[in-house]
């Protein structure tokens, strides 16, 4: 059998390549395909976390074949903990959103094709343990958004009028994401060129860095170039712009992965790249991100709560809870670091599911302006019932992911940044008032004799995504402690070089320094 | 005398008298398929090149002319524009239609002067070369006598081209001056004695490098640039972005790289400066455009920039960057080129406006159009992605952090223009619905091209072994 790591990676791939040869009307085949290939992925994802052994920890289910010899570039897969679960949302997400597909009509053979290379480049990054390929994949995977948004979105319209176009989105989000990329390049660049033993390999470099780490000058250089490029795609305030655009106007399909998995690169790359290679230069930086992304729990709650859009209040939620996500990394301890990676996986699935939900009422009634709907849980019973799981899974109600993650983030940060933490909690509060505002305006109040034709899911098929994505919810709320167990065997590690005295040195305010 | 090291040089010699001579006797309703008979030619050419290649390295007639593996490696390139671009003109017939078999020979000339600075080993095989290559693209520019635009694409490129061999001319005055000969190891030995090198001999260095700057159409010598890519006809503006761009970065190697290495204080910070001032201005340049051939001639200064950025590292890994590089941007732009060329036909113009709905007249010529953009925007997996980055990767290591980071923004601002065109062909809509036919045998063309951008993208070993072979 082939390693796991090549079996998820390459799934897509083959996906796409049969898609290719195949006629574009046999649509029909053409899903079938594209929902077989991400189901082999998926059961490997699945199979790689189930077989992660805790007890031995590092990188596991590693491939190598090497590749430019003389640049010290290989071609190098493999998990660690953080990422085996991470593998596994993407597989969730993608799972799902190649089922959601299902509503895309139109040029259904390019689509997916765009579709599967989008989920492979996303793929890849997680698995790559070499910079050149994490970068590669990382670059393959902002760039199949420009056609998804640009062909199959939508415009997002207020009242009528467009407020703007899908063009303009997806110019907008791809343009971020590769200055984002490009400002990391050149940060990676000056990594490998600094380091003594010339090669791109994680594992490798990780290694030579323990013995004898960068020099501290050029380590805080480094990071923050790192922390900036990759922070875009996170989205960090106020590099956030291109993200709740960018969600509004994707198809729906892409808007879950977009929001589930691909703003998670930014936060995984940080945890993988600057913790792990730069602890010098985290400890240093650490306490802005830290402010900053007290600046994205508020800044994206409030925005969100003056949305009519549907899409655009999801989408700037997204952009106010991946702070939290931030604030856990930024706080450096063991604690943290788990609650922000569980929470990468909690809010992955809990916005991929509001996104198919929100593009099965639009579907159906045409609109996602919030005052135009209304009383749809008379005619969409099961999607209103998500809704509402979705909504208190959002707005961390006991018993799904994310209010456990949320707890361990709130609770790692709390000695090092006691201000942002309390600032932070509040959102919490703000996304409650967005999140049921949108659940009222939806699906409750009186049945609107407008969408008395709308169709709720009914299909086994046609609810199989929902169902997967909240029975995963759940399991993560009520017995999260395997998986923070395999996150935890891999975050802790990870900050040994980093002593929070280094953290405290920094975060202390001036006159408590002196 | 060893005359088997011109093997190739031969050979298309033999072919230019061929093609003059079929212009004469082929009549001129078989003049169509004269193409073959070109294409053939080619195809000796690279039968006697792969011939040498199992020939050592060697040198000829009084070390004026080099048959190293360097200059095998860009023959091979040469002569693969060169049958790409013949393939090309099949799509152009309609407009070349008179003296077919001379446009042909103009070709071969052409391709003889890029042949020839593969070779060179002397100043005066430099200015030979180079005057070769340049005046057939003069005549071949002005081609379409009656089309206004090609006969000012025509003057315009001579007027600045002769300015421009008048700083060559005068350079390599000052450094025979400097040496009192104009071969490359007396200057080497010069070099090597002097430890102080005169003002005018480093004035001659940078008026040659000036003269060359003119051929990869680097800042400030780029003047010409739009307005003959506008005019002049598509098959030949693909010869002077990949065949003569490329002829002049080997010339530049052989220059700076075989002789004057010792003087790169000098030169490093003139050809980083360049490069930065090239990028940004190539780039910024494309965006506001909205005719195609204008648009890839402002990308064309963008890749120039990259290409003067890989030289300005003086490091090996310089030349094994810009050497892939070159291979990259060989198989991307011929690509593109060949759709423009296609396209443009069954559109009427070059316009821009006139893409939209393009992926729906030609879904093919549309997805090509896409890859080769993206490749030379350097969007992995493809050819660009890894030139782009040996490239960077050799900058950062000659310790120019900041030529590396204004190279990587500049991958962000080409990539707007590029998909703006992406963006007329995918979500435009088309005046006409009317699909467009596109011949099997440029089909077939089409996609080789695209095949190399992805396997030169994805399997980069083999091609940098060759690569670094060549340089060594």
């Amino acid at each position: 059998m082939a390693p796991l790591p090549l079996v998820i990676l390459f799934a897509p791939v083959l996906g796409a390549l049969i898609i290719l040869c195949l006629p574009s009307e046999r649509t029909a085949l053409i899903r079938r395909v594209s929902v077989a290939v991400m189901g082999v992925s998926l059961a490997g994802a699945v199979a790689a976390l189930a077989t992660y052994e805790t007890a031995r920890g590092g990188y596991q289910h590693e491939v190598f074949i090497p590749w430019i010899a003389t640049l010290g570039i290989g071609f190098h897969l493999g998990v660690d903990g953080i990422s085996a679960v991470l593998v596994l949302l993407h597989a969730l997400c993608a799972f799902t959103g190649v089922l959601i597909s299902y509503a895309i009509k139109q040029r259904v053979k390019e689509y997916y094709v765009f579709y599967l290379l989008l989920i492979t480049g996303v793929f890849g990054v997680f698995l790559s343990l070499d910079l050149f390929f994490f970068y590669l994949f990382y670059e393959m995977a902002v760039i199949p958004m420009y056609p998804l948004i640009g062909i199959w979105g939508s415009d997002v319209k207020e009242g009528g009028l467009v407020r703007f176009t899908k063009e303009y989105a997806a110019m907008k989000l791809t343009i971020y994401l590769t200055l984002g990329a490009v400002v990391a390049l050149v940060g990676l660049l000056w990594l490998y060129v600094s380091s003594d033993v010339r090669t791109f390999d994680l594992p490798a470099l990780q290694q030579a860095f323990a013995s004898g780490p960068l020099a501290p000058p050029l380590q805080r250089w480094i990071a923050p170039l790192l922390i900036i490029g990759f922070g875009v795609i996170a989205p960090l305030w106020p590099l956030h712009s291109w993200s709740p655009i960018g969600h509004a106007a994707a198809p729906s399909a892409v808007s879950m992965l977009h929001a589930g998995v691909l703003m998670k690169l930014g936060s995984f790359a940080i945890i993988r790249l600057v913790i792990g290679l730069l602890p010098e230069g985290a400890a240093m930086w650490m306490p802005w991100l830290a402010t900053l992304c007290v600046m994205n729990i508020l800044y994206g709650g409030f925005v969100a709560m003056a949305q009519k859009d549907l899409k655009l209040i999801i989408g700037y939620s997204s952009s106010s809870h991946m702070g939290y996500v931030l604030l856990g990394i930024a706080c450096l301890t063991p604690l943290g670091l788990d609650g922000a990676v569980l929470l990468m996986f909690a809010h992955g699935l809990m916005t991929a599911l509001a996104f198919a939900l929100v593009g099965h009422v639009y579907d159906e009634t045409h609109s996602r302006y919030l005052p135009d709907l209304g009383g749809l849980a008379h005619q969409l019973p099961f999607i209103a019932t998500c809704g509402v799981m979705a909504a208190m899974a959002s707005s961390g109600l006991p018993g799904f992911g994310n209010f456990a993650s949320e707890l361990l983030v709130f609770v790692g940060a709390w000695d090092v940044y006691p201000i942002q933490t309390v600032c932070g909690v509040f959102g919490v509060v703000i996304t409650a008032v967005y999140m049921l505002r949108l659940v009222r305006g939806t699906f409750f109040g009186a049945a609107k004799p407008a969408f008395t034709h709308v169709h709720d899911a009914v299909s086994p098929l046609a609810r199989l995504p929902y169902v997967v994505l909240i029975a995963a919810l759940l399991w993560i709320g009520c017995w999260p402690k395997p998986v923070v167990q395999i996150i935890d065997a891999s975050a802790r590690p990870l900050l040994e070089r980093t002593s929070p005295g280094d953290l405290r040195q920094y975060a202390r305010p001036p006159e408590e320094a002196r | 005398m060893s005359f088997g090291l011109l093997t190739v040089e031969l050979i298309i010699c033999a072919w230019i008298i061929v093609m003059l001579a079929a212009e004469l006797m082929v009549p001129r309703t078989r003049a169509p398929s004269l193409w073959q008979l070109a294409f053939l030619g080619v195809l000796i050419g690279a039968i006697g090149l792969a011939w040498l290649g199992s020939a050592g390295q060697a040198q000829a007639f009084q070390e004026m002319f080099l048959a190293d593996r360097f200059a095998l490696y860009f023959k091979g390139l040469f002569l693969l524009t060169a049958a790409v671009v013949i393939l090309m003109t099949r799509e152009f017939l309609r407009h070349l239609s008179v003296n077919l078999g001379a446009f042909y020979m103009l070709l071969f000339t052409a391709l003889l002067g890029m042949l020839v600075l593969a070779s060179i080993n002397d100043l005066l095989m430099l200015f030979i070369g180079l005057e070769l290559l340049t005046f057939s693209l003069y005549i071949m520019a002005a081609y379409l006598k009656t089309d206004a635009r090609s006969v000012e694409a025509g003057l315009k490129y001579l007027i600045l081209g002769s300015v421009s061999s008048g700083f060559l001319v005068y350079g390599i005055a000052l450094l025979y001056g400097f040496a009192g000969s104009t071969s490359f190891p007396a200057l080497r030995a010069a070099l090597s004695e002097n430890s102080l090198v005169p003002l005018s001999a480093q004035a001659g260095l940078l008026l040659v490098l000036a003269g060359l700057g003119f051929k990869v159409a680097a800042v400030p010598f780029n003047f010409w640039v739009p307005d003959v890519y506008e005019g002049a006809p598509t098959p030949v503006v693909a010869l002077l972005s990949v065949g003569s761009k490329m002829a002049g970065v080997v010339a530049i190697l052989r220059v700076l790289y075989g002789v004057f290495l010792p003087l790169q204080e000098l030169w490093i910070p003139v050809l980083a400066g360049l490069a930065a001032v090239t990028m940004l201005y190539g780039n910024l340049a494309a965006i506001p455009q909205t005719n195609i051939k204008r648009l890839l001639g402002y990308s064309s200064i963008g890749h120039a920039g990259y290409l003067l950025m890989g030289l300005s590292t003086g490091s090996a890994a310089g030349m094994e960057a810009v050497g892939y590089y070159l291979l990259a941007y060989l198989f991307s732009n011929l690509a593109v080129f060949f759709v423009v060329v296609t396209a443009s036909e069954a559109i009427g113009s070059d316009a821009l406006e006139g893409y939209a709905g393009l992926s729906k007249r030609s879904p093919f010529l549309a997805a090509a159009m896409f890859v080769g953009l993206l490749s030379l925007a350097g969007v992995p997996p493809l050819a660009g992605f890894a030139g782009k980055l040996l490239v960077l990767l050799a900058t950062a290591d000659s310790g120019q952090l900041w030529l590396v980071a204004i190279g990587a923004v500049n991958v962000a601002i080409s990539l707007y223009y590029y998909l703006m065109v992406v963006k007329r062909m995918y979500l435009g809509t088309a005046a006409t619905a009317a699909p467009i036919g596109v011949g099997s045998l440029t089909k077939l063309s089409i996609s080789f091209l695209l095949l190399g951008i992805l396997v030169i993208g994805v399997v980069q070993e083999p091609f940098l072994q060759q690569i670094a072979a060549a340089v060594r």
